[in-house]
């Protein structure tokens, strides 16, 4: 049987290409499962998994949740706001406290880029990375490919534009990667304040125009202004980043060509794209939703089978 | 202390007549007695006899943190000092990172006071401004005068750019060094890692050469309005070096280190975010590297440091954003550098830059004060936790294969090996 590469999902830039498609067809089959009647399978049910989440989130929280509880497994969910880490406990201390309840697989979300693979180096559980600052977020990057392929067939030789927030972006490094990974081209596209200043040492494109930026691409992943993230103003007003990086009904319908609109959530809507835009056809932003829990099923299901 | 080195080579480029011969070293109560090609003595001395063993004048370092008073956990001054010995440093200037900050007379008595007796002589820096926070000059004359070797704010850059100029001004007449560390924070205000490929793959906050530069311009220009001595510890900036090369072209007092781990890793080594490796100033690109190590090699460098930080495991084990900056640097401070330069050029970088800090550069004579340093340029090894003479094991260095170790120093009539 195949397995991964790797005991644990740090990063998209620790996988294979192998492990994306098995990730992929496994993630196929899981699809299938959670559209039946009965949204269930037995698969899990001897593991114990936590949801440890240092920064909020609600989507990817309840998408895993949801996903390990489609596997049985048994779930515990833990959140920084209760958490004794206020009182001065250190990472380390905090996971292997919760791992000592006899747990076996830790999805962690940390402010802090690398606390996953610093985590993995020193407890013993299957880590999966649900975000760590502005490094990477791994399930995210793995369902925008895998939705694109639903999509359009196939992820390689694909135009693939990242627009908005890149500096802050776990969301467009991790797409960066498994795009990449797959032989896709990958452009970003923004306001140079929110681009790092070395992105092309990732070996992508730059585009500050975004016109030029949809008419070349097939896929536009649409990222959110992180403003929580910010600690000055990146560009005046939200209204003229919207005037040169939103998109609209009238932008899309006078491209080229149709182009797949995505998005990783949470929308704002009117600015970086008008709601005409992220309800039409072209959108494929609920899909990814779904997809999410197939992906997590896949990917916990797979590193699972490692423990076993 | 009587001993007699056996067989030793001297590498002393300055004594043309036994520079790279193999001499015995008969050292009595501390003085250099004779020095020949053969000596023979009674059975009282206690004979030093080592395959490769090589001495040099006595090695200084203008950058060594411990953690005492304040942080024993990390380092003590006599631990620290006994590393330092065992580590070839005969003379060590001691950063002001302590808690409470030195930033008194009182404070800096304490420190020579702790290191009194001592084979290793110890220089404290004094803070610059009180409590180093940058914003009243603390008492530099008096801190002068109990022996302070200079006035820093440990790591933290001047951001008043008036406060810089009174202190190199208000510093003038009694001579004072003043420190100034290269990083305009507003280009950085998160940074903890160079900006870069690195950087940008990691989703780490980036300290661009920028902010280094930019601070290190404006050091330069204050220098020549103010007049002062003014040193900018631990470069990393490869192009900042340009700008030191222009300021001693115009005559200006300025002299500059870099931490030898600048000139031995790179960015690259953040990959695993392997906390060790987390320093400031921040590991930066190979071509920087490069550009240090000529600018070493061509003397625009004054001196290089170990930029020793020793940090207990409890300020390193965290995820890296949280982690402590600093590694140690002393235990492999010989076998980087003989590696990266040859064992002449390792011995000219080890003994430079007493004479800023007013510390005399004791000559390998007879009837001078033996001040020596002792090593072997040719033993190769791997750097292993046992190699480790420091109360903290924060070594960015452990695993590197090394050659070249020192073994100990003769220095304030005492041997440490």
């Amino acid at each position: 049987m195949s397995e991964l590469s790797v005991k644990h999902l740090l990063g998209i830039k620790y996988l294979n290409e192998k492990d994306i498609q098995l990730i992929f067809e496994t993630a196929d089959h899981f699809k299938e499962v959670i559209n039946r009647a009965i949204k269930k399978v037995p698969s899990l049910r001897d593991i114990t998994i936590a949801n440890i989440f240092f920064e909020n989130s609600t989507r990817t929280r309840l998408s895993f949740e949801l996903a390990e509880k489609r596997l049985s497994a048994d779930v515990i969910n833990f959140s920084a706001a209760q958490s004794s880490v206020k009182k001065g406990e250190t990472l380390i201390d905090t996971v292997n406290n919760i791992l000592s309840m006899k747990v076996d697989m830790v999805v962690m979300r940390h402010p802090n880029p690398g606390a996953g693979i610093f985590l993995a180096k020193h407890v013993n559980a299957s880590i999966v990375n649900a975000g760590d600052g502005a490094h990477e977020h791994p399930t995210q990057a793995l369902l925008d490919s895998y939705s694109i392929r639903e999509k359009l067939g196939d992820v390689a030789g694909k135009n693939v534009v990242i627009v908005g927030d890149i500096l802050h972006s776990r969301v467009a490094l991790s797409n960066i990667f498994a795009l990449q990974l797959q032989g896709a081209n990958v452009k970003v596209c923004g306001p140079r304040t929110l681009l790092p200043k070395h992105v092309e040492s990732l070996g992508v494109g730059v585009e500050t125009d975004l016109v030029k930026a949809l008419n070349w691409c097939d896929v536009a992943n649409m990222l959110r202004i992180q403003n929580e993230r910010m600690d000055i103003s990146y560009f005046p007003t939200t209204r003229e980043y919207t005037q040169q990086f939103g998109i609209n009904k009238n932008l899309l319908e006078s491209l080229e060509k149709e182009i797949v609109i995505m998005h990783p959530g949470p929308i704002n809507r009117g600015v970086e794209i008008t709601s005409d835009v992220a309800d039409s056809g072209q959108s494929i932003i609920l899909d990814q939703v779904e997809n999410g829990v197939a992906i997590r099923m896949a990917v916990i299901y797979l590193l699972a089978s490692k423990i076993k | 202390m009587n001993v007699l080195l056996k067989s030793v080579k001297l590498i002393d480029p300055a004594n043309k007549a036994n520079h790279l011969k193999k001499r015995d070293i008969l050292i009595k109560n501390g003085r250099i007695e004779r020095l020949a090609a053969r000596i023979e003595t009674g059975s009282n001395i206690r004979v030093i006899q080592q395959k490769g063993l090589c001495v040099s004048r006595g090695w200084f370092d203008s950058g060594v943190s411990f953690g005492e008073p304040g942080f024993e956990e990390r380092e003590t001054i006599a631990n620290g000092l006994a590393t330092a010995a065992r580590s070839g440093f005969t003379t060590i200037v001691l950063n002001p990172n302590t808690h409470p900050k030195p930033d008194s007379s009182g404070a800096i008595i304490f420190l020579k006071k702790s290191a009194e007796g001592n084979a290793v002589d110890l220089i404290p820096l004094g803070s610059l401004t009180v409590k180093s926070s940058g914003v009243d000059l603390a008492e530099l004359y008096d801190m002068h005068n109990a022996g302070a070797g200079g006035f820093y704010d440990f790591k933290s850059p001047i951001e008043n750019s008036n406060l810089l100029k009174i202190a190199l001004q208000y510093s003038q007449n009694f001579g004072g060094l003043v420190y100034s560390f290269p990083l305009d924070r507003k280009l950085a205000p998160k940074g903890i890692v160079h900006e870069g490929a690195s950087s940008t793959r990691l989703g780490l906050k980036g300290i661009p050469n920028l902010a280094e530069n930019l601070q290190i311009k404006r050091d330069l220009d204050i220098l020549e309005y103010s007049g002062g001595k003014l040193h900018i510890p631990t470069i990393s900036s490869g192009a900042a070096v340009k700008h030191i090369e222009e300021a001693k072209k115009k005559g200006l007092n300025i002299s500059c280190s870099v931490a030898i781990h600048n000139l031995w890793f790179t960015d690259e080594e953040l990959e695993a975010f392997d906390s060790n490796y987390k320093v400031l100033p921040p590991l930066r690109t190979r071509e920087d590297q490069k550009m240090l190590i000529k600018a070493v090699k061509d003397g625009v460098i004054d001196f290089v440091t170990t930029d020793h930080t020793p940090m207990d495991i409890e300020e390193k084990r965290l995820e890296f954003d949280n982690a402590g900056y600093g590694s140690l640097g002393l235990e492999n401070a010989f076998g980087v550098l003989n590696q990266l330069f040859g064992t002449e050029m390792a011995v000219d970088l080890l003994t430079k830059g007493k004479e800023r800090y007013g510390v005399a550069n004791l000559p390998i004579e007879v009837s001078e004060e033996a001040c020596l340093s002792l090593f072997d340029p040719d033993v190769s090894y791997q750097l292993n936790k046992d190699d480790l003479y420091s109360t903290s094991k924060n070594s960015m260095y452990l695993g590197e294969e090394l050659k070249g170790k020192a073994i100990g120093i003769i220095a304030n009539n005492q041997l440490i090996i």
